[in-house]
């Protein structure tokens, strides 16, 4: 199957400043690609680039198999993003928030209510949105990138700082979009989200990929695998780590499993955030 | 260029001008200018005297009043319903011709001529009322008067000064509607992050900015033509006067777009608006005192629709005479429009960039 997102060696630089540095992925149709990344990183420039808002300095972008750069009307026709920063009319209800976008990509008939349904939002349609919440403002916006039903989602940060069911709502919709054939492709610093959500993450500091594969992929390949067990001992409770990764641990751990000592054994799995660290020497915030 | 998404944007500024405070602002400021300045400088409340007249006959002093300057003549067909109106205060004074009355007169009779007068009528209005009848039948005798008036005219002779006021509240009204209200609302879009969103649309640049420059067009155009209407002179020539605010709305909408893309917030483009709004304000001075040397005047752009709309409220000007005006005027709006377009591209470059509001993170 054709890719949906194409960015082949991408870069960009902001004066003196190397914001995206060779970076280059693909991201097929139906699939979540997560861009993991701490704050400056490059994320947001490579959503700009591929969305349009920024010309490449170097490389090539393609979107659906149209050009990044001549064909960026066509392109913008058929993707939807949302943008970290609430940019929504506040001045106008959620309900012609909608109807707006809708009618700029030449959609006369929105069905509105039902986009309202799908973020939570139907109740409050037509309440002004400068009276909203942060959470119900980010629904609303997840809304509007979806009013032309797009064959590509760009979500930048799309649950930063919401409370808990605004950021399950969206999680729910993100899942709804890929299964719907969607490719979506969202940036964040919040690793259990990329984990639960993305089929693919890519690691990305200092404006370059330093990883990329399947969340399970990374942690199995870059983290360590460990067993962590409490037994009674004689001197009160003890605790051991039992790697799996080194040689004669496995016997190790099949030995305590038996023996009526053990309290708990827990697996210690990596998180994306150990890989992160590993390939980036420093943490994801 | 899509003529329909242009449409979508005007749309919704209009849906939203009413929850604007600078949008009515601009149109209630045309009303206040005007009320402020007749006020102070007369003729605010000032209307000409009414004068009514049954003419039982066919008497020539109708045609003699209706020709009179300064008095509102209006010709009834009864004496009783001159009357009622001079009573009710819907007219000054009343004169009623009796049948034969120009023969009478020619022929030393001393025919009786009955003049109503409206007890709420202003002293002023009586007076002049009184005069002018005993003037016009005197006229109508062939007599002259026993005095010779030598008319003395104390101060400047010419236009009014409130009339010389019409630039100014014109430029006001014109450059608040036309200049301010797209700068505003461009600078509003980019410091709200509006029109980043509009931008990963298949709307452009250009078109948003048409339909911003087209409501702010709308608004002046509407501006000018009410100032004109509530200061009386916009039927004094109506097609010069149109094609000045026409012209001057669409100059003023450009530079107003052109300000709203550059400004990288509402506190810089209010501080900018006021320093080059003297740049485009000072024409002005010079038709409020005209003894000042023109040529300075002319080196502002405003002044060449200020020039046409005066000269056609106060002298009839047709649109040979002020054609010159006109063309420099359409020519520099021809020119604002590849200025416009580069600032609107700046604009998009800059947006991408992170850099187009001073409050933006500048994300990367």
């Amino acid at each position: 199957m054709d890719a949906a997102v194409v960015a082949e060696d991408l870069a960009y630089a902001y004066g003196e400043l190397v914001a995206v540095d060779g970076v280059s992925f693909a991201v097929a149709p139906g699939e979540v690609f997560g861009v993991l990344g701490p704050n400056g990183a490059g994320k947001s420039t490579t959503i700009k680039l591929l969305t349009g808002q920024l010309t490449p300095a170097a490389g090539r972008v393609a979107v659906l198999g149209l050009d990044g750069v001549a064909d960026r009307a066509a392109i913008q026709a058929r993707i939807g993003v949302c943008f970290e920063e609430k940019n929504v009319y506040p001045n106008l209800s959620a309900r012609e928030n909608l109807r707006f976008f809708g009618r700029l990509f030449g959609i006369r008939e929105l069905d509105v209510d039902a986009l309202l349904a799908r973020v939570g939002l139907s109740e409050r349609g037509g309440d002004r949105v400068s009276g909203y919440s942060k959470g119900m403002r980010q629904r609303l916006m997840v809304a509007r990138a979806l009013v032309n039903a797009p064959d590509v989602l760009f979500l930048d940060e799309p649950t930063d700082g919401l409370d808990p069911v605004s950021a399950r709502t969206i999680r729910r919709l993100i899942r709804d979009e890929a299964a719907r054939g969607a490719a979506v492709l969202l940036t964040t610093h919040d690793m259990y989200e990329a984990d639960e959500l993305a089929d693919r993450v890519a690691f990305i500091d200092t404006g370059r990929i330093l990883a990329m594969d399947a969340p399970e992929e990374l942690k199995l390949r870059h983290g360590t695998r460990s067993v962590r067990v409490r037994l009674r001992g004689a001197g009160g409770i003890e605790e051991q780590v039992i790697s799996l990764d080194g040689d004669g641990d496995t016997d190790l751990l099949a030995d305590l499993v038996g023996r009526p000592e053990v309290l708990t054994i827990h697996t210690e799995e990596a998180t994306l955030e150990d890989v992160f660290v590993a390939f980036a020497g420093r943490g994801l915030t | 260029m899509s003529w329909s998404r242009t449409w979508q944007v005007l749309r919704k500024d209009l849906r939203l001008g009413p929850r604007s405070p600078l949008v009515l602002w601009a149109l209630v400021l045309p009303v206040l200018l005007t009320l402020v300045v007749r006020g102070v400088f007369g003729g605010l409340f000032a209307s000409e005297p009414r004068l009514g007249i049954v003419d039982l006959g066919s008497s020539e002093l109708v045609a003699q009043a209706r020709a009179l300057e300064g008095i509102e003549v209006t010709v009834l067909d009864a004496a009783d319903r001159l009357r009622a109106q001079v009573e009710a205060g819907d007219l000054d004074a009343g004169l009623v011709l009796p049948p034969g009355f120009d023969a009478a007169v020619r022929a030393g009779e001393q025919p009786e001529l009955g003049l109503f007068v409206g007890g709420e009528s202003l002293a002023s209005d009586r007076i002049l009322l009184g005069v002018t009848a005993l003037d016009l039948v005197r006229g109508l005798e062939d007599d002259r008067a026993p005095v010779g008036v030598e008319v003395v005219l104390l101060g400047e002779a010419g236009v009014p000064f409130d009339l010389r006021m019409l630039p100014l509240i014109v430029m006001m009204s014109v450059a608040i509607a036309g200049g301010m209200i797209p700068a505003a609302g461009l600078v509003e879009e980019k410091e709200k992050g509006t029109l980043q969103a509009v931008l990963v649309t298949p709307a452009t640049m250009s078109e948003f900015l048409l339909a911003k420059g087209a409501l702010g067009w709308l608004l002046a155009v509407a501006a000018g033509v009410m100032t004109l209407a509530i200061n009386g002179v916009l039927a004094t020539a109506p097609t010069v006067t149109l094609l000045g605010v026409v012209l001057g709305a669409a100059m003023m909408a450009q530079i107003g777009l052109v300000a709203g893309a550059w400004a990288p917030d509402t506190n810089t483009l209010f501080a900018a608006w006021k320093l080059g709004g003297m740049l485009l304000v000072f024409p002005v001075i010079f038709f409020v005192w005209p003894d000042l040397p023109a040529w300075i005047a002319r080196l502002g752009p405003t002044f060449y629709f200020l020039r046409p709309v005066y000269a056609a409220a106060v002298e009839g000007a047709t649109v040979g005479d002020v054609w010159l005006d006109l063309t420099i005027a359409a020519v520099l709006c021809v020119l604002l429009v590849p200025l416009t377009a580069l600032a609107g591209r700046r604009l998009e470059l800059r947006i991408g960039a992170g850099r187009a509001t001073t409050s933006a993170a500048g994300q990367v």
